[in-house]
């Protein structure tokens, strides 16, 4: 009778995970430090009044909150005006995006330079990206102005007017974002099998039937993806604020991020930025949920 | 009413001619399929027909009227595509309800035409399943279900059964034959199993390079094809061609067959084993499969490919085994030097 040789100490499933961890190790390592802990120190900061220049802290509980919530006018102008950049850039952008897909998503003469031409500015370098913009839209000689000139158009003073300045920094920020979703939307429709259109027009479904019933509901997923990554992302928006307008005029593209900021690098409120930053991170966190709230509805 | 006429019809994308001048007629409430190797023009004949693709040249015309540039819903077809293309987010009643529903037709209609729909095609207890959640051989029904309920003059049928396994396209086939036999309408069914089109046509039309090769019925086909693509097509195993110029000139007395004769074709089936000596050809056997209802014996003839004989299954020869074959000359096919039949 021949002996079984000893195999292994550890059971399969053992070594294979200790190699899935090691693989993973790195990421993880790096979620953890500039992720995770990050996070867990903002919620401690909120608690506490600390002033970045003198380096004093003390705790202070939910004051922070209670002052962001109840005390301060500007937080809930804040608040609003993100809303508002949001509700704004959101449904142009993504409705900007599904025109693009639809209509780039085709192989088609041209199609290829189009989606390069539209995807162009989300590799842009954003600061590039607003200061062009912020010469464009200079109030005498930017060249949008003088081009409505041309068609007898006295345009406004887009970066220096409140009600216009939200509108150019939504603008703007929508032609530099919107490349992103329309690849993604892009890759969403040519997914879908031809022969769902092919049925479809043979059943007798007109281009708009066919977009509607079949198109639309099977871009869903697609759609909520781009929905949450917007969202976020318009919430979140710094750069292109503090580029273009500073958060002005008279606050009027002042938003979120750029107010935490504010408090914390210019005032240096740095326990009180650090409850806005949490409050922002529930908005978000929320939004997210209900999102997904509504998807899982859907089905 | 539904006869379908295609005359010299082209189909091209770019310099490159894929359709190139078929001429043909289908009946009223004639089965017929089109088949074909891989790459023939089956499928896109198909398309042309249904409207999905451009007609390059030549006239496609329904009942004497040109449908060349009429939209695909104004043809009075339905087809059933081999992916199925079953709206994944519909559920068996709204996918069949589909057309119906785009079409502006009374709910009340709609009701009753899908009701009788999935009644005829027991989908009864499905109706409110999705797609995912059907086997194939369901969703291969709700496709038919689909196409049936828009009540068409002509269906059309894209290898239909190609996802499904050997027993439920049997069972499928049965059932698309039924259907035919029922509603009477003309169908157009492609394949690229003959045994699908020696079963269900009342019309095969044998499709090579884009150009049609043989139109007529199963046993036109496989008792008269008219040259060696047609021969060596349909039949399985496929016929055995003999150059009868060289080593098998001596058939050509055997045989009796024609002066311009410069093939001839024979069978697996119509070999017959006799003692050796007996036999117009002989032959070493290679290989012997058996397929539970007959054996197939693979047997070389020096210098030549090998010929396959179909044999019952107690045949006696064994692999290495040298063998005498004769057949009935009336068993014979005889083609010219340009490959087309000699009668």
């Amino acid at each position: 009778m021949s002996a079984v040789r000893k195999g292994p100490s550890l059971s399969l499933k053992a070594r294979e995970a200790i190699t899935g961890w090691l693989f993973v190790s790195p990421i993880l390592t790096g979620f953890l430090i500039f992720f995770v802990g990050p996070l867990i120190a903002v919620f401690y900061y909120s608690t506490t009044e600390w002033n970045l220049l003198s380096q004093q802290s003390r705790f202070v509980g939910m004051a922070n909150y209670v002052d962001a919530l109840t005390r301060n006018e500007t937080f809930w102008d804040v608040l609003v005006n993100s809303l508002v950049f949001a509700a704004g850039l959101v449904p142009l952008n993504m409705a900007m995006a599904l025109g693009l897909a639809l209509a780039l998503s085709k192989s088609r003469p041209g199609a290829v330079f189009f989606r390069t031409v539209f995807f162009a500015p989300v590799i842009t370098s954003a600061v590039a990206w607003a200061i062009i913009w912020t010469f464009l839209l200079q109030h005498e000689s930017g060249a949008v102005n003088q081009g409505l000139s041309i068609f007898g158009i006295d345009g406004p003073n887009w970066l220096h007017e409140p009600d216009w300045a939200m509108v150019s920094v939504i603008f703007t920020r929508v032609l530099k974002t919107v490349g992103l979703n329309m690849i993604l939307y892009i890759a969403a429709l040519q997914s879908i099998p031809r022969d769902y259109d092919e049925a479809a027009r043979i059943e007798g479904a007109s281009n708009w039937e066919i977009f509607r019933r079949i198109t639309w509901p099977l871009l869903a997923p697609t759609t909520l993806v781009i929905m949450v990554i917007t969202v976020v992302g318009s919430l979140k928006v710094f750069d292109h604020i503090y580029l273009m307008t500073g958060g002005g005029p008279q606050n009027g593209t002042m938003v979120l991020a750029f107010y935490i900021y504010e408090q914390g690098f210019k005032f240096f409120n740095t326990g009180y930025a650090a409850a806005l930053a949490v409050v922002l991170f529930a908005l978000i966190l929320l939004l997210t949920i209900v999102q997904m709230l509504l998807k899982a509805a859907r089905k | 009413m539904a006869k379908l006429e295609l005359k010299d019809v082209k189909k091209s994308y770019g310099p490159v001619e894929v359709i190139k001048g078929i001429d043909l007629t289908i009946e009223d409430g004639e089965f017929c399929v089109f088949v074909g190797p891989s790459g023939c023009g089956k499928s896109t004949l198909l398309r042309m027909i249904a409207g999905l693709e451009d007609i390059t040249d030549g006239t496609f015309a329904i009942d004497g009227e040109r449908m060349n540039d009429i939209a695909p819903a104004k043809r009075g077809i339905a087809m059933v595509f081999q992916s199925y293309a079953l709206y994944p987010h519909l559920t068996v009643r709204e996918n069949i309800a589909f057309g119906l529903k785009v079409r502006k037709t009374p709910k009340a209609e709609i009701d009753s035409l899908v009701n009788e729909a999935v009644t005829m095609l027991q989908l009864d207890k499905l109706t409110e399943r999705f797609p995912r959640e059907l086997s194939g051989g369901q969703r291969q029904r709700v496709a038919i279900g689909r196409a049936i309920v828009g009540q068409p003059e002509t269906f059309l049928f894209d290898e239909p059964l190609s996802n499904l396994d050997a027993e439920l396209r049997v069972h499928m086939r049965t059932q698309i034959s039924d259907l035919h036999s029922r509603l009477k309408r003309t169908m157009i069914y492609v394949t690229h199993d003959q045994v699908e089109a020696m079963t269900l046509a009342d019309k095969i039309v044998l499709l090579r390079g884009g150009k049609i090769e043989q139109i007529g019925s199963p046993r036109d086909l496989y008792e008269r094809p008219q040259n060696l693509f047609a021969a060596q097509f349909i039949g399985t195993p496929k016929m055995n061609i003999f150059e009868l110029n060289g080593d098998f000139s001596s058939l050509r007395d055997h045989l009796n067959l024609p002066a311009d004769a410069h093939y001839c074709g024979i069978r697996p089936d119509s070999f017959e084993i006799v003692n050796d000596g007996d036999g117009i050809l002989s032959a070493t056997v290679r290989l012997v499969e058996y397929l539970g209802n007959a054996c197939l014996v693979h047997a070389e003839i020096k210098g030549h490919d090998t010929i396959i004989i179909e044999q019952p299954v107690g045949t006696q020869v064994r692999a290495a085994d040298r063998i005498s074959l004769t057949t009935s000359p009336n068993a014979v096919h005889a083609f010219a030097k340009d490959g087309n039949r000699i009668d």
